[in-house]
């Protein structure tokens, strides 16, 4: 269902390592209150809606929270 | 600095696919607003016009487009957190 393009929706643009500021962004991305979690939430609800509006939305939302977040080691 | 043809094409790429993300949510509640279709028109052609250029002289973004005609290359080229566009 899901397709992916080969460019990411801000550039990265990394001049200094941050192990610590990594760490506190791979947890904003898949730890317990992350984006990952969020994302799956949607789109598991999704489906406990009638309205078709909400569907869509949650649709769109759950797969712009699910886009890996990547930095360069 | 200078910037590249291929930066040039890939900021605008990168710009306008933000625009129509951010709208498809708005239009998905709003289907009716004939402002917002308008914008997604305007935005929808510019990136149509970038992405065909740039996968014309650079490469595809999306691997739908990948040229078969070889071999299979999705793989080869860096990927964008890796330091590159």
């Amino acid at each position: 269902m899901w397709s992916y393009e080969r460019r990411l929706q801000y550039p990265v643009n990394i001049k200094q390592r941050n192990p610590r500021l990594a760490q506190v962004i791979m947890s904003q991305f898949g730890g317990p209150d992350g984006e990952l979690a969020a994302s799956m939430r949607y789109l598991s609800q999704r489906y406990s809606t009638t309205n078709k509006k909400v569907a869509g939305v949650l649709t769109d939302i759950g797969t712009e929270e699910s886009v890996p977040l990547r930095y360069r080691r | 600095m200078d910037k590249t043809n291929r930066e040039k094409l890939f900021a605008c790429i990168t710009a306008t696919s933000f625009v129509l993300d951010d709208l498809r949510i708005y239009l998905d509640t709003h289907p009716d607003d004939q402002e917002a279709l308008d914008y997604w028109r305007k935005v929808e052609r510019v990136r149509n016009e970038a992405v065909e250029e740039y996968t014309k002289c650079f490469g595809p973004i999306n691997s739908y487009d990948v040229d078969v005609s070889n071999r299979w290359t999705w793989v080869d080229e860096p990927w964008p957190w890796e330091g590159r566009c």
